[in-house]
């Protein structure tokens, strides 16, 4: 889903899952694509394997999960009337663990 | 002075040691089988079917697709009993010849035994929440208000499948008791769930929570307490207002409904997921008790007091204020946005139940309803049997005359076929077919049944299909 102009994905780990950006904070990768660093606190980048922190990235958009379906909040994100797009992005092997 | 470390071991129930202390629990006279459908003004008899109890595995945790399975009807039957050892229960009547009932079920002993059991089977009743609901992200009070606002809790909502369920089945009336039925084990003990958060030392939201409890409780006088509004509407549809009257009836979903807040309030570790769905249920109880009074009184033609209804209607929009306002708000203010995660989860996992709920309530209406259509079906799955075509396990039983399967369902769909003498195949309140020699039904994965011979003695095959339709 695309909020604001910012690309979100529901990100699903073996420690848990949650709403992060689909884009590096570096230079706009395709974070959605990164795989899980060997110390296993970090994603790390497909483009300059730069590593962003996973426990930031949880914390970043509050969200619930119900079934199949997830709410996140995005704080005023729609208060200027735009709409949010819903796309398809593939995720990494990492981030669709169940 | 030893400065020696002890080790902490947490109290845990597994494997053969769970299965025979639940055995053991539930073997307690008030616990066996019934010989007739109805509890008469006995609230402490409670069918937990212990005979079948050493087969069930409670250490497998289901999911929601096998939530509905007789496991967690048993389950749920016995938590029911665990956690209303804690409530005070006395028969209409009075007490005469029940005095023993009454020992039995307070003892010390019952108490023990299911407090022992208790937090196993809650693991494996309500464990399925933590895979249906996971909140993440770091919650501030702003995003909670925009989440709160999303809900939209208290619009108007269309009618749910239940009572839908209702205006088109084949006997509404027999489909509207079943439905109160459901609501009994909440409603006749009305908010002894939120009593056990009275207690203690925690400020102004304590005394905010009693509040609502007052309400509930009609002020001490008690024409309007809110569980003798429930009586008078049960007894306007010709329903009986004793407690457990109609246990055999209940659905494994609607005593999970009523267990979960008594889950959430014998845990005090949960008491914010409480609160989280105390605020749902009683914000989406004005629209709900709306449509069931105009439902009821559409269905029994004015017949029905919905006085319970209509009190709803008023109470719980000042009582979904309430809890947003004079709890939640304050409670998060005095605790910390840390707080907010399991009040967010308490919301979304009632919001699940209410949808297993709901669904299977429908469901075993339309079982209800199909009871001649399922008998029907008996002859082209027994011909498929008899030619060999499907071979499926087979249970023959001989049973004699008065002889009455207390209600449960099966993990697969079966087939009975009787082989002498007659069967009532009852499938729900008021609800049964009549199964002579030659004759039987095909018996739905998870539906509610149970049976009484009416013959001298009836011979009859139990023939565990698994799927039905593959016998067509």
């Amino acid at each position: 889903m695309t909020v604001a102009g910012m690309p979100y994905v529901y990100a699903r780990t073996a420690q848990g899952a949650f709403v992060m950006p689909a884009r590096c904070p570096h230079r706009g990768g395709p974070l959605h694509l990164a795989r899980i660093g060997p110390n296993g606190r970090q994603l790390v980048c497909p483009w300059h394997e730069r590593g962003v922190s996973l426990s930031r990235l949880r914390q970043e958009v509050p969200a619930v999960r119900r079934g199949d379906l997830v709410t996140a909040v995005f704080a005023g994100a729609f208060d200027t009337g735009a709409e949010p797009q819903v796309e398809y992005r593939p995720l990494s092997p990492d981030l669709s663990i169940c | 002075m030893s400065h020696a470390s002890f080790p902490y071991a947490p109290f845990e129930l597994r494997g053969d040691a769970l299965r025979d202390a639940v055995v053991r629990y539930a073997s307690n006279p008030i616990y066996l089988d019934n010989e007739e459908w109805e509890n008469g003004d006995n609230p402490y008899r409670r069918q937990l079917r212990p005979q079948v109890l050493r087969y069930l595995d409670f250490d497998r945790l289901p999911g929601r697709d096998r939530i509905l399975e007789y496991s967690s009807l048993a389950a749920q039957r016995v938590l029911t009993s665990v956690y209303e050892a804690d409530l005070m229960f006395l028969p209409k009547n009075g007490l005469k010849d029940k005095w023993e009932d009454f020992q039995q079920f307070y003892s010390s002993t019952n108490r023990v035994l299911g407090e022992t059991i208790r937090p196993a089977l809650e693991r494996f009743a309500f464990g399925f929440l933590d895979q249906e609901v996971e909140v993440s992200g770091k919650w501030s009070l702003e995003s909670f208000n925009e989440y709160i606002e999303s809900l939209n809790a208290d619009a108007s909502a269309p009618a749910s499948l239940s009572e839908e369920a209702i205006s088109s089945s084949s006997d509404r009336e027999r489909a509207a008791r079943m439905w109160l039925i459901q609501f009994a084990p909440d409603f006749l003990s009305e908010a002894s769930p939120m009593l056990r958060n009275v207690l203690g030392h925690y400020g102004a939201p304590q005394s905010e929570w009693f509040k609502i409890i007052i309400d509930e409780y009609g002020y001490g006088v008690h024409d309007t307490k809110h569980s003798q509004l429930f009586e008078r509407t049960m007894e306007s549809v010709d329903l009986q207002s004793d407690v457990h009257r109609y246990w055999q009836y209940y659905l494994g979903s609607s005593l999970m409904m009523n267990n979960y807040f008594h889950y959430l309030g014998k845990n005090h570790e949960l008491f914010f997921r409480y609160v989280g769905a105390l605020y749902y249920t009683e914000a989406t109880l004005v629209d709900f008790c709306r449509r069931a009074a105009d439902l009821l009184t559409e269905v029994f033609d004015g017949r029905a007091d919905v006085r319970y209804f209509t009190e709803h209607v008023h109470i719980d929009q000042h009582h979904g204020r309430m809890a947003l306002d004079k709890l939640i708000l304050p409670l998060i203010e005095a605790h910390g946005e840390a707080i907010i995660p399991e009040i967010v989860r308490g919301i979304e996992e009632y919001r699940v139940i209410q949808d297993i709920t709901d669904k299977d309530f429908a469901a075993q209406i339309r079982w209800m309803d199909k009871g001649p259509e399922y008998k029907k079906l008996h002859t082209p799955v027994w011909e498929a049997i008899s030619s060999g075509r499907v071979t499926a396990p087979l249970a023959d039983i001989v049973e004699p005359y008065g002889e009455l399967s207390n209600t449960h369902s099966h993990e697969g769909d079966e087939l009975c076929h009787i082989v002498s003498g007659t069967m009532k195949f009852v499938s729900g309140f008021d609800s049964h077919q009549i199964l002579h020699a030659g004759e039987g039904t095909v018996i739905e994965r998870n539906r509610l049944h149970g049976a009484i011979i009416e013959s001298d003695e009836c011979v009859y095959q139990i023939h565990s299909v698994g799927d039905y339709t593959q016998c067509l």
